[in-house]
């Protein structure tokens, strides 16, 4: 289990030892998606919004 | 029987299947999940269900809802430079087809049931095959078939509201000084798309804005009376106050009469539940960064998301921008790539869910 520090509030966020680079993670402080980057270090950047699409 | 999925696509879209009119197909995929392996039959409204289960006693569920109606029209049903046409295609056979396909070939661990369902009039405002079996299952995990792109991944839908409005007026002088029936139907819907302007104002995104559009609007006379009648369709936000919103429009619209029904809330799911994490995970191993989306439309995800409160998305090749279109058509290797992705999202899920039940 790594820590990292969250970009948008500075908490620590745990990141799992199963985590992949893309995965998305909350943090628990202040509810920001953090996307995955790396693994090794293990780093995190404020995850892209979700996109909007038309349709069913 | 059909072990070939584009056959088995192929043959599902060759058969009409409209809203209420679904029977035809229901028992062709019913008979093709039965000879692929699967335990199927058609239910008493009409929803093809197919179920497969691991050894032992079944501990974990998941649902795969797909929708086997079409909207009408006659689209002929051809292949051409890999690509194939037809009604529902894209929405939403093709969804349905991937589901059939990897659930009969993916393998299934003890104690789980793999259910595939192709539900009946999600087309239409009823969505009687998804009220039907939401009482009858409780699922896991939740996968609903609409398009996404074999590479996106759906986590919500807007809400929706229709509104008929209908209104009456004795016959007069144009020359006369009252308003027409037609004048006033204008006004109202001038009033109401204000007062929705007024709902989004500060509202960037889409998903967050009420969506409302004037489908149809027409006057009659029969000598005596003028009648004006519109319909009205809204796409909704997940923080809609629809009793107030009733309310504002019933004001508005004076001594009209105002029906308003179809009524679906907004659903959205999030992306760290398992079974997002499964579709990311699955698309990274097969090279692809997966796309996760949010739609302006509605789906059976609204009717059985908030009942069934499990991890809910909604997966399915195609581009829905083909939905409802004379054009409509799916191109054969993304169907083909969504049925390997498929396959990859349920072994993860299941192995997920035997490392929480310790059978592993």
């Amino acid at each position: 289990m790594a820590v990292v520090s969250c970009p948008e509030c500075g908490a620590d966020v745990e990141v799992g030892d199963d985590a992949i680079v893309g995965e998305i993670i909350v943090c628990p402080e202040c509810g920001a998606e953090l996307e995955v980057t790396g693994l090794d270090p293990v780093a995190v950047v404020l995850a892209a919004e979700v996109e909007e699409d038309w349709g069913e | 029987m059909h072990s070939d999925p584009v056959m088995l696509l192929e043959g599902l879209v060759s058969i009409e299947s409209f809203s209420g009119h679904e029977r035809p197909a229901s028992t062709y995929l019913a008979d093709q999940m039965q000879a692929l392996g699967m335990d199927a039959h058609v239910d008493e409204v009409g929803n093809a269900i197919g179920v497969r289960e691991g050894a032992g006693e079944v501990t974990r569920e998941i649902v795969l809802l797909g929708h086997i109606d079409t909207v009408p029209g006659d689209i002929p049903v051809r292949r051409e430079n890999g690509t194939l046409y037809g009604r529902g295609t894209v929405d939403a056979k093709g969804p349905l087809a991937t589901f059939v396909a990897a659930a009969s070939q993916v393998d299934v661990l003890p104690g789980v049931r793999l259910v595939v369902i192709g539900a009946v009039e999600e087309e239409a405002a009823t969505s009687r095959g998804a009220r039907h079996i939401a009482p009858r299952y409780q699922p896991n995990y939740c996968i609903i078939g609409e398009p996404s792109g074999w590479d996106g991944v759906t986590l919500g839908y807007k809400g929706r509201l229709l509104i008929d409005y209908s209104l009456q007026r004795p016959m007069g002088h144009s020359a006369g000084a009252g308003a027409s029936a037609a004048e006033e139907a204008v006004s109202w819907w001038n009033a109401l798309s204000a007062h929705i302007a007024a709902l989004n104002e500060s509202r960037e995104r889409l998903f967050d804005q009420v969506l409302v559009t004037l489908s149809d609007i027409n006057t009659r006379s029969d000598g005596l009376t003028n009648t004006a009648d519109a319909n009205v369709g809204l796409r909704l936000p997940p923080d809609f106050d629809i009793e107030a919103f009733e309310e504002t429009a019933r004001q508005l619209a004076g001594d009209a009469s105002l029906r308003c029904y179809g009524y679906e809330a907004a659903y959205q799911s999030n992306r760290t539940t398992a079974l997002a994490r499964a579709f990311n995970r699955a698309l990274r191993e097969m090279g692809e960064q997966p796309r996760f989306k949010v739609k302006t439309g509605t789906s059976d995800m609204n009717v059985v998301g908030p009942i069934w409160n499990c991890p809910v998305v909604a997966y399915g090749p195609g581009d829905s921008r083909l939905d409802h279109t004379p054009g409509e058509h799916i191109i054969v290797d993304e169907y083909l790539k969504a049925i390997e992705v498929l396959k990859r999202v349920l072994a993860i899920v299941q192995d997920g869910m035997a490392s929480e039940d310790g059978s592993l």
